[in-house]
């Protein structure tokens, strides 16, 4: 609570202006002010820990919740339940836009910072966005905790903004020796996508 | 008034302490301007107006249906419209259809009709028209398709200028569909561009707030996002009044001052019941990153008429 408390108020006075169209939001709380003990305490906790949630929606049926949360420069834990699905495995992937004016679709590929080709979230050589595949149950859903270091949730290479994007196939992790393997995993059609939007702490 | 709206404000920037002037004067020059200028310069800076500057409230655009003009856009596309109606200038980048070098005369020909256009390329290998210009994208878009081509906008800003340079927001239904694109002109000015459909006619508000959690909604979207180094009468995330007309859909092109694209991907935009935001939101989407000017050029596939990216 007192993390937020101190975020309301309104400290114009105690905040430079960002000079940098680049600086990421959440470096906002990282200028320290005069405010006592607790303030300082308050912009500590603000800082250590980064939420985001994104809602998954599509054509189909298919739906679900997606959850972020990373501490300090950590890795990011990633908690996904989606309903509606086939069962058996289902490529999930972080996509680079979060556009989806023209369905999932416009979401452009997979979030790739790197410039590498597709792989499994363990590779060595995958996209960032590259999470591999959610495992569906006989009542078609899928729930998954992901713990990954690729995907910051602040930076110059912050996943907020951007989507995840749930595939009608499985995802042979780059592996599979068809044509779109070493692109998009052959994953097939976007069954759901949602974009990655801030939460309260 | 630092970071008023600037709805319709002359082309290139302007200081923001001009910006008052600017947007009373483009205000009565829409307002005193024929058929020509369309739905989409028409209602919005009337109501911005009527907002926050209770004056000219007598003005606001009840008079004229704001919808009237949908169904005469198609016309009014190739009208002059007045200078001060012009949007700050920016690249806009669409992935039209086009097989041959005649398509690309006939495209250039019927954007060349337009007023406000600066510049046109056209790269036939990739299917991309960029355009230079102060109109609004729909404007443009409107008149690409009125060629018999699929259009789509594929990247928006200026080239290698900003980190991030354009966001767009969807509302996808069930009710209200919609789609918000913000776009970064220079550090001091971005341009909003909206459409909305299956509102209840009347005004709703409209605002930008701080979370794009959408678990519950809008309701989940916390409160109207307003920066801490911020300083007006106004949070910088207010967006006024949006008025719907008896088919449910509203319109709006316009500037404002003092936004940032990069500060609000990963906040939303809320619509309203009312129009003082005093209910708990009809809608909300999040702001998300969308193709800046040449980042999209991965595509395509043109089976079946529709252009899509190649990666999955």
């Amino acid at each position: 609570m007192a993390a937020q408390t101190f975020l309301l108020a309104p400290p114009a006075a105690l905040f430079a202006a960002p000079s940098s169209s680049a600086r990421p939001f959440h470096s906002l709380r990282l200028v320290a002010g005069p405010g006592g003990a607790a303030a300082a305490r308050a912009l500590v906790l603000a800082d250590a820990t980064k939420k985001a949630v994104a809602v998954l929606k599509g054509t189909s049926e298919v739906e679900g919740v997606v959850t972020l949360t990373q501490e300090d420069d950590g890795p990011t834990t990633v908690n996904v339940r989606v309903t509606g699905l086939t069962p058996g495995l289902h490529g999930f992937h972080l996509h680079e836009f979060g556009d989806t004016t023209n369905g999932c679709i416009s979401t452009g590929p997979h979030f790739n910072p790197n410039n590498m080709t597709h792989g499994a979230p363990e590779d060595e050589v995958r996209h960032a966005g590259d999470l591999g595949n959610i495992v569906a149950n006989a009542e078609g859903v899928a729930e998954a905790t992901i713990v990954d270091n690729q995907i910051p949730l602040s930076g110059t290479n912050s996943v907020v903004g951007r989507a995840f994007v749930v595939h009608e196939l499985e995802d042979d992790l780059g592996k599979g020796g068809h044509e779109l393997s070493l692109s998009t995993g052959n994953a097939g059609g976007r069954l759901a996508c949602g974009v990655v939007g801030l939460t309260p702490l | 008034m630092v970071g008023f709206l600037r709805a319709f404000a002359a082309a290139s920037a302007v200081p923001a302490a001009a910006a008052a002037a600017c947007a009373l004067s483009s205000f009565s020059s829409s307002s005193s301007s024929g058929p020509s200028t369309s739905k989409l310069r028409f209602p919005l800076p009337a109501s911005f107006l009527s907002a926050s500057a209770s004056s000219t409230s007598g003005r606001a655009p009840n008079a004229v249906p704001p919808m009237a003009a949908a169904s005469a856009a198609a016309t009014a596309d190739l009208a002059a419209p007045d200078k001060e109606s012009a949007l700050p200038e920016l690249t806009t980048e669409f992935m039209v259809d086009m097989k041959c070098e005649g398509c690309v005369t006939a495209v250039k020909n019927k954007l060349q009709t337009l007023e406000g256009i600066k510049n046109i390329e056209v790269d036939l290998p990739n299917q991309v028209v960029r355009v230079l210009g102060s109109l609004p994208m729909k404007t443009m878009l409107d008149a690409l398709q009125q060629t018999g081509r699929d259009a789509r906008l594929i990247g928006q800003g200026n080239p290698n200028d900003f980190l991030v340079s354009a966001a767009v927001a969807e509302f996808k239904g069930p009710v209200v569909f919609g789609v918000v694109r913000l776009a970064q002109v220079n550090m001091e000015l971005a341009r909003v561009e909206a459409t909305f459909s299956g509102l209840s006619p009347g005004k709703h508000g409209w605002s930008i707030n701080e979370f794009g959690d959408l678990t519950r909604g809008a309701e989940s979207t916390g409160k109207v996002y307003n920066p801490p180094d911020y300083e007006a009468d106004m949070a910088l995330g207010d967006l006024g009044t949006l008025e719907a007309g008896d088919n449910g859909e509203a319109h709006f092109s316009g500037s404002k001052e003092k936004l940032r694209v990069v500060d609000l991907i990963g906040r939303s935009v809320a619509l309203y019941a009312t129009e003082d935001r005093s209910d708990p939101g009809i809608a909300a989407a999040v702001i998300a990153r969308s193709a800046g000017v040449g980042e999209n050029y991965k595509k395509l596939c043109t089976c079946d008429g529709v252009t899509i990216w190649e990666s999955s």
